[in-house]
């Protein structure tokens, strides 16, 4: 599989599909769609991350969690390219996506971020009306459909973020007016139009009410049926809630002083939190550190 | 919800007041063994009077680890070894909980047998149950303080003679078949062993989740009875 430097993109909803939930697939059916072997990123002369050498399934939802510094969202960032955007950033080693590896010179990052969408820490609507904002999500990705379809992608993005029963009635408002929850769900909507396979989350939770995050935690739970989902989170009852299999990264400290992130351990999310395999990982999940 | 250390270090000192609590249930069941079977086998009553009495004690102290526990949980959401501490402490309250109701139970025996006439050797067999199954208890606590899973696995055998000899008394029934004027005090006995067997299994209960806490995996002490491989523990 190659992922082609096209310019246009065809958009199409895809079916909701009628997996069954992954609980009940066996771990060595699941495939991979991420597998980063000796990676590595930063920015300049720093390195926030290195040494990650990781598989992540399809379909599952794996969380990220870790001391602030770790270079978690570096490397959320990483895979699927955002990080191209910021001068200097840098990455060493391989992630490849599905086999393909990402950073090879004939891929297109456009195409890598509209196949791998990413909701960000605090809500950010743009100031454009509720339609607007998840239509546009579509367009720049080269949606050339009618008007009739893109309401219906509209509305399938909206369903598929739980939000549709509560804005279907008023769509032109600005994506402002909706509660910060809803905010984020809009996002979300927004992140799924373009009918990506992958979401990245950095911290989605990080600027709501518990309740709204409740939302969010279950509509992630939902999505996992038809997405892979990664996230980023300090909120390890939250990482422990919804996740699969959860990575641990703590910060190692060079000669120099110089603090890189790295991969500790990358276990089944149940396991890590009530039988940790190594010693940073007990001392972090219990409070002695961190 | 990050969690901050200095919460967490608090949550620490809570933790440490609850096992106390719970190892302090533990310490009053295996005082109120040796005195159960001290006033069932002497028809003591004052004592089997003090038992009763010292099983509140414990009852109140459930009670007050269960409050502590569902707050701390609520509070805290503890993980790692902290999370399985946790749901081990609530599991063996529950456990020492029994093991006091038993001996209320040997208590209770002794104060209906007041009177009758006894059986030397059915005594004695009695004796020998509650000399074995208060090491047991000992052990149990000692490997829990020492988290010493080598000594956890001890309780197994050591709680072979005691099955034995509760398989024992039904043989002594039947001995005293013949003697009906013994009959009712021997079918009380035949209760007795069978509570000190219980408390035996308890104790080995306690082993296992102190061995749970240690290594993280639940696996019985079953195939250590019968000296099996035990590479599942690690």
């Amino acid at each position: 599989m190659t992922i082609p430097a096209t310019e246009e993109v065809p958009i199409t909803i895809r079916p909701q599909t009628a997996s069954p939930p992954t609980a009940d697939v066996p771990a060595d059916a699941v495939e991979d769609v991420f597998e980063l072997s000796g990676f590595a990123a930063g920015y300049g002369s720093f390195r926030a991350v290195k040494d990650v050498n990781l598989r992540i399934g399809e379909k599952r939802i794996t969380s990220i969690i870790g001391p602030s510094g770790t270079g978690k969202s570096t490397l959320l960032r990483a895979l699927n390219r955002m990080n191209d955007l910021i001068e200097g950033a840098h990455v060493t080693g391989r992630a490849s996506y599905h086999g393909v590896d990402l950073y090879a010179p004939d891929v297109d990052p456009v195409e890598v971020r509209r196949r791998i969408g990413m909701v960000f820490q605090k809500p950010n609507p743009f100031s454009k009306s509720i339609y607007d904002n998840v239509a546009w999500g579509a367009k720049i990705n080269g949606f050339r459909g009618s008007k009739s379809e893109m309401d219906d992608l509209v509305q399938e993005a909206l369903t598929r973020a739980a939000l549709w029963d509560e804005v279907k009635g008023k769509l032109g408002d600005s994506g402002y007016s909706l509660s910060g929850g809803q905010q984020q769900r809009l996002c979300i909507a927004r992140a799924v139009a373009p009918n990506p396979e992958v979401l990245l989350m950095d911290e989605p939770c990080s600027a709501l009410d518990p309740i709204a995050t409740l939302r969010i935690e279950e509509l992630m739970l939902e999505l996992k049926k038809s997405y892979t989902i990664i996230i980023v989170t300090h909120n390890m009852q939250q990482a422990a809630r919804v996740s699969d299999k959860t990575a641990f990264f703590n910060i190692r400290l060079d000669s120099k002083g110089h603090r890189t992130g790295y991969l500790v351990e990358f276990s089944p999310t149940e396991q890590l939190f009530t039988s940790p395999k190594e010693k940073d990982t007990e001392d972090y999940i219990t409070g002695r550190f961190g | 919800m990050t969690i901050h250390r200095d919460s967490m270090a608090h949550f620490h000192q809570e933790l440490e007041v609850l096992e106390n609590k719970v190892l302090g249930m533990v310490d009053r069941a295996e005082q109120m063994v040796e005195m159960a079977v001290e006033a069932v086998i002497e028809s003591n009553v004052d004592l089997a009077r003090t038992v009763v009495d010292l099983d509140d004690e414990i009852d109140a102290t459930y009670l007050e680890v269960h409050e502590r526990w569902t707050s701390l949980m609520a509070r805290f959401q503890p993980m790692g070894s902290d999370l399985r501490k946790m749901a081990v402490l609530i599991q063996l309250s529950t456990t020492f909980e029994r093991m006091g109701d038993q001996c209320v139970n040997i208590a209770k025996i002794a104060q209906f047998n007041e009177g009758l006439p006894r059986v030397d050797r059915i005594c004695d067999q009695v004796r020998e149950m509650g000399d074995l199954v208060r090491p047991m208890i000992r052990t149990s606590i000692e490997s829990w303080v020492r988290q010493d899973l080598d000594e956890t696995r001890l309780l197994p055998a050591m709680d072979e003679p005691v099955d034995r000899l509760n398989a024992n008394m039904y043989k002594e029934m039947v001995a005293v078949a013949n003697h009906p004027e013994l009959l009712e005090w021997a079918a009380k006995m035949i209760l007795v062993s069978r509570a000190l067997e219980r408390v035996g299994d308890q104790a080995v209960d306690f082993a296992e989740q102190t061995a749970y806490l240690i290594t993280g995996v639940r696996s019985g002490f079953d195939h250590l009875v019968a000296g099996s491989n035990d590479a599942d523990i690690r």
